[in-house]
């Protein structure tokens, strides 16, 4: 079952002085089970892109297909719940969508909005807690009172709680330390492994999108201005440069020895690549 | 969401956008006051010409102005109920299985309609030509007279101007918990009256917590760049009449005349 758009425009404030094209004519279909990153500058219509795929927003034009369901903007799919289940949408900065009395009950709320049983979805949501590495004297704080970092893993934790097929992440780890960041991207990695869910990331850095992402797609000024494997994206250094973009560190210090003198044939992705590379030209 | 739209500030280059925003205060309130007076269907009919004149002045289109007064419907046809239930004078209209209605309760109706109407448009020029900024200046300089009863003419700029800048940023934020939460499996029109409760507590708990945030940030921003209250401040902006504000002051004072000697 796919995720895919078809010729699809979005004007935001439509009939209005406001109007605005956020995206044009976008065609694409999302590899399932795989983890794909959405990059671009900002502005470029990334956050409008994701929110077609559990449809808070309809397509102005064309058709996006989101597993068995079909959005247009004429017809309005019904039970939009059961599509809620199924792809889970984070949001920019979702710390601000915390409102309950205690986080338990907080990751408790999307379950019990889509009919789960009480005690299921207690169950569910101390799972969700642990997953994003809070351990269970949490489930009694206030969200309110923990720090930034934390609520943006309880607030994760609350899609999570729902159990989605597909997991959407619109800059997941902006703001937060390195090491918080780090340990995101390896549970979506994760979710992806062990539990096939089919992972897509809006984000800004590039490190994350070699180190844990399968496809990448490109946006700039409201189109799609590629889609490929990772792998293959960042063999191509002006491509990278095209969106303003700084390569990730290890193709950085691939370029500096290239320059230098060192001559590599096969692409790199880790970082043991480009150790086994070095030595063999060290050797040589 | 989209009603609120109407009254904000649309970036053009017209006629009523160049003009001096104190005397468009100015004109706004007289045009107002014409239209409490009881000058009756003419004088309300001349009060639409001026207005409409004013609509081609800002390059709005009625149609705009229409669409978003279709929240009013619901409460004009409340109004219209009661009134044919309670109004009991003029001639009988028509009757039927014991209801009578009179002509006075529909003419009530259209008199509240008309003037409704007539207020909205008439606010609704000034602020979609009127930067928010534009028009904290002319509210302070309108109240600086009171200063000397020591009415605290800039704070209360100040405060109206915070408060307009921050009203699409909360309808921003608004519209983005809502998606968030929608998100979560929210749905408002639908579920028990529990549910609904919960939607709108969803909805609710997170913008007063970002809104007290919001507010204790610019406070500190306020102060890290030494604002201080009561302070004698001095302007960058100087706001200076031209020729267009002798005009529009003309009009609006000429209708104003005719509207009192129409309803004398
Ligand atoms: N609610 C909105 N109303 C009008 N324009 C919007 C709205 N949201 C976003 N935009 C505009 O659409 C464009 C794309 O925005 P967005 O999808 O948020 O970009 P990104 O996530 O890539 O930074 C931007 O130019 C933005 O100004
Ligand atoms: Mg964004």
């Amino acid at each position: 079952m796919p995720i895919a758009f078809e010729k699809v425009n979005f004007k935001y404030a439509p009939n209005t002085p406001f109007a605005y094209e956020a995206l044009k004519n976008i065609d694409l279909a999302f590899e399932m089970g795989k983890v794909t990153a959405i990059i671009g500058p900002t502005g470029s219509g990334k956050s409008t892109l994701v929110q077609h795929l559990n449809a808070l927003l309809l397509p102005s034009e064309g058709t996006v297909l989101v597993l068995d369901r079909t959005i247009t903007n004429k017809h309005k799919p019904k039970e939009l719940k059961s599509l809620r289940q199924r792809v889970g949408l984070v949001f920019q900065f979702p710390e601000y969508q915390l409102f309950e009395e205690t986080i338990l009950k907080d990751i408790m709320f999307g379950p019990l909005n889509f009919k789960v049983p009480e005690a299921q979805a207690k169950v569910l949501a101390m799972n969700a807690l642990k997953l994003v590495g809070l351990d269970e004297s949490f489930a009694e704080k206030s969200p309110l009172d923990i720090s930034g970092g934390q609520k943006r893993r309880v607030a994760i934790a609350g899609i999570l709680a729902i159990n989605p097929d597909v997991l959407v992440l619109d800059e997941p780890t902006a703001g937060l330390d390195p090491q918080g960041s780090k340990a995101m991207m390896e549970l979506f990695l994760r979710l992806n492994k062990e539990n096939g869910k089919t992972i897509l990331i809006v984000t800004h850095d590039m490190e994350h999108v070699i180190n844990y992402c399968d496809n990448v797609v490109v946006m700039k000024d409201g189109e799609v201005i590629n889609h490929q494997r990772v792998t293959d994206y960042f063999e191509r250094k002006t491509q990278v440069e095209d969106i303003q973009m700084n390569l990730p560190q290890l193709l950085m210090f691939k370029e500096a020895l290239l320059d230098g003198g060192f001559e590599f044939k096969q692409p790199m992705r880790y970082l043991e690549d480009l150790a086994e590379a070095i030595s063999k030209e060290i050797k040589r | 969401m989209n009603n609120i739209a109407l009254g904000r500030y649309i970036p053009l280059n017209t006629f009523t956008h160049k003009l001096d925003p104190r005397f468009k205060i100015l004109g706004m309130l007289i045009l107002m006051v014409s239209v409490f007076f009881p000058s009756g269907f003419i004088g309300y009919g001349v009060i639409a010409a001026f207005v409409f004149i004013a609509l081609l002045f800002t390059k709005i289109s009625l149609k705009m102005i229409l669409k978003s007064m279709k929240p009013m419907i619901f409460m004009l046809s409340f109004l219209f109920v009661i009134n044919s239930l309670v109004i009991r004078t003029g001639y009988v209209l028509f009757n039927i299985y014991g209801f009578t209605l009179y002509s006075d309760a529909v003419f009530q109706t259209l008199y509240i309609m008309v003037r409704l109407t007539l207020m909205i448009i008439i606010t609704t020029l000034l602020t979609v030509s009127t930067k928010p900024m534009d028009l904290t200046l002319g509210i302070e300089d309108l109240l600086s007279p009171f200063k000397r009863i020591g009415l605290p003419s800039h704070e209360i700029a100040m405060m109206i101007s915070i408060a307009l800048r921050f009203i699409p940023t909360l309808i921003d934020e608004t519209n983005r918990i809502m998606k968030a939460q929608a998100s979560r499996g929210v749905d408002l029109k639908e579920g028990s009256f529990k549910e609904k409760i919960m939607a709108i507590l969803s909805l609710i708990v997170p913008l007063f917590v970002s809104s007290f945030q919001r507010a204790e940030e610019l406070a500190d921003a306020m102060e890290a760049r030494g604002y201080v209250v009561a302070q004698h401040r001095t302007r960058y902006k100087q706001l200076k009449p031209t020729y267009r504000d002798t005009v529009m002051m003309g009009g609006v004072l000429s209708l104003l005349g005719v509207i009192i000697w129409l309803s004398l």
